[in-house]
């Protein structure tokens, strides 16, 4: 396993933990399931989880730039293992360490 | 309902126009359209952009476009889960299709079956993934139709008896000579033409109806007070908030299973694409939820009382609220575009899902079972020929059996098809599963699912799970794959010691 010890700890994909956030946004129904404050005249359920779509589009943006870094060099690595694959290759179960 | 002229030829200008649109596709980015990749996967060399509007044609489809805005009219509230529902799909997509991705490029794989012989080196879980694939997306074409006849009876064709469905048989006739001669690349150009339309009636529709109506204020004052949140859980149970949450979350986690969101997937150039995708993305959702509040729109207008549409809505039910808001609000030529806009909306989806059965039954099915040695052309021309045999067969369906079984199995195709979760979710994270356990966590979960829906005969996928004493309301694929999940996990270490694992065919590869 050559590569996982080159390729460092699962921790430098941290920043994809920051996509619970869009779960925790409506996760808890209660929360959002009411009319006051209404927004130009729209209840806050519904302008509430529609800006919510808005969060989580943000989120998914952000950690998408923040994990550039990240999956450009582990594409890069693997490309001068041989192969042309790029992103998640080399880690974890799915390709396996490939020589 | 009067026959209305000039929608109707603004309607068919359109579909000739895609139409034209359909057949020229077959020369962009030209190749080889004998390989299975290049017919059934645009030759895997879609961008950022036609991506976007490929997943975006194949995940948003026309029904919908009718059916959320019907729930919402009908039920209020509690159709709006498809809002969080929305926005849940784009993190799993970003964390695990990527990667998916990948592997697929690297070893030529079309379907995810493919991949799971490929990992697990099981054939008997294979045919599961396969099969469960095609029988869930089977329904899923049907009713696509359901969201086109509406328009079309919307715009004053009687769609009784045999004659009135002749207007739908046309359409599909047409779907089908597309897709056969261009493939993937059909949908993904007519996908673009098909977003400009939807977005434009939408952005019409939320700034005039408004307009007309007396702004946002006075529409929301129309709803009755019932309709505008969920009730609050009374007594010993979760009520709608548990129902709510998990309907969203448990759709969330089926959607990019179905094998028509994975051929759109795969259809991408890179594992980049599909991380930008899962953030721009959005914007559909974004108009999803604007969609959703037609539904209130047409209550504020009161389409229920007209009597123009009486006739609409007794033949389509709540089908007809958005239709009817549109015939109500829009000028004539404006209604054609937005009926085309719904109609297009149904070839795109329908076309992806007939490439994607076709892709499953022939990788997976033909070439394994029959014909392990055909050459590539045999294959793409099988591909072919099957999905002009799904589409038939989804018209047949339509036409033949009465509309609620269709939905019916749409609603059990949710449960089946998010049994496929742990195998490819797993298989990706990790190789701490046996390929026997999986298959058994299938089975469990699959009859748990369905004896959850049948419980509900049938018409709801609610199941008021008891959890000491706790009523907790929730979406039964949610429920059941969990028990699948759970015995999965439970057997793997098991079935290690009892029953050797065969080496996965990746490892294989490795030592090459």
């Amino acid at each position: 396993m050559a590569t996982r010890a080159r390729t460092g700890s699962p921790w430098r994909f941290w920043p994809r933990l920051l996509l619970i956030i869009p779960l925790a946004l409506v996760a808890w129904v209660p929360f959002y399931n009411r009319i006051e404050p209404t927004l130009l005249g729209v209840p806050f359920f519904y302008w509430y989880q529609l800006a919510a779509i808005i969060a989580g589009a943000v989120v998914v943006m952000g950690v998408y730039y923040l994990d550039r870094r990240q999956t450009v060099a582990a594409e890069r690595r693997a490309r001068a293992g041989g192969s042309t694959d790029e992103g998640d290759t080399d880690e974890g179960a799915g390709s396996g360490a490939r020589p | 309902m009067s026959f209305d002229v000039t929608a109707t030829i603004v309607f068919v200008g359109l579909f000739l126009f895609v139409t034209w649109v359909g057949f020229v596709a077959a020369h962009w980015r030209k190749a080889d359209l004998d390989q299975l990749h290049e017919w059934g996967l645009g030759g895997r060399r879609f961008g950022t952009i036609v991506t976007w509007f490929l997943l975006g044609g194949d995940l948003y489809t026309a029904y919908t476009f009718i059916a959320v805005p019907a729930l919402v009219y009908g039920v209020g509230a509690m159709g709006f889960f498809a809002v969080p529902y929305t926005i849940l799909i784009y993190p799993i997509l970003f964390l695990v299709f990527p990667r998916l991705w990948v592997i697929a490029r690297r070893e030529g794989f079309v379907t995810a079956a493919d991949y799971i012989r490929f990992r697990f080196n099981s054939r008997a879980l294979r045919l599961r993934v396969a099969l469960t694939g095609l029988i869930a997306t089977m329904p899923y074409i049907a009713l696509q139709l359901v969201g086109m006849e509406v328009v079309i009876g919307a715009l004053g064709f009687s769609t009784e008896g045999f004659t009135g469905h002749i207007p739908l048989i046309i359409a599909f006739l047409i779907l089908a000579a597309f897709t056969y001669t261009s493939g993937l690349r059909a949908p993904a150009l007519i996908a673009i033409v098909k977003d400009m339309l939807i977005f434009i009636t939408i952005f019409a529709a939320i700034v005039i109806i408004p307009a007309k109506l007396g702004g946002y204020g006075a529409i929301f004052e129309a709803v009755p007070k019932a309709k505008l949140t969920l009730s609050p859980p009374a007594g010993n149970s979760l009520g709608n908030y548990s129902a709510y949450i998990t309907l969203a979350l448990g759709s969330a986690l089926a959607l990019f299973l179905y094998p028509h969101s994975m051929t759109g997937i795969l259809s991408a150039s890179s594992g980049h694409v599909i991380r930008r995708n899962a953030a721009a993305l959005s914007a559909y959702s974004f108009v999803l939820g604007l969609i959703a509040l037609l539904g209130y729109m047409a209550i504020a207008a009161g389409v229920g009382e007209n009597p123009l549409h009486a006739g609409g809505f007794e033949r389509y039910g709540a089908n007809f609220a958005v239709p009817a808001l549109f015939l109500d609000m829009f000028p004539s030529w404006f209604v054609g575009v937005a009926f085309a806009a719904v109609a297009i909306g149904a070839l795109v989806p329908a076309a992806i899902m007939s490439i994607a059965c076709a892709n499953l039954f022939t990788r997976n099915l033909y070439k394994e079972y029959w014909r392990p040695d055909c050459s590539d052309a045999e294959e793409a021309r099988v591909a072919k020929i099957v999905s002009l045999i799904v589409k038939v067969g989804a018209v047949v369906f339509i036409l033949a059996i009465p509309q609620s079984y269709a939905i019916q199995l749409q609603l059990l195709g949710g449960i089946w098809i998010i049994q496929l979760l742990p195998p490819i979710l797993l298989g990706l994270f990790t190789r701490g599963f046996h390929a026997h356990a999986l298959l058994l966590g299938w089975a469990a979960g699959t009859a748990v699912g369905t004896y959850m829906a049948a419980t509900r005969g049938f018409v709801s996928s609610i199941y008021p799970l008891e959890v000491l004493g706790l009523t907790v309301p929730g979406y039964a694929a949610l429920y059941s794959v969990l028990v699948n999940f759970l015995v999965a996990m439970a057997l793997s270490p098991v079935l290690d010691r009892v029953w050797p694992r065969r080496e996965p065919l990746d490892q294989r590869s490795n030592r090459r």
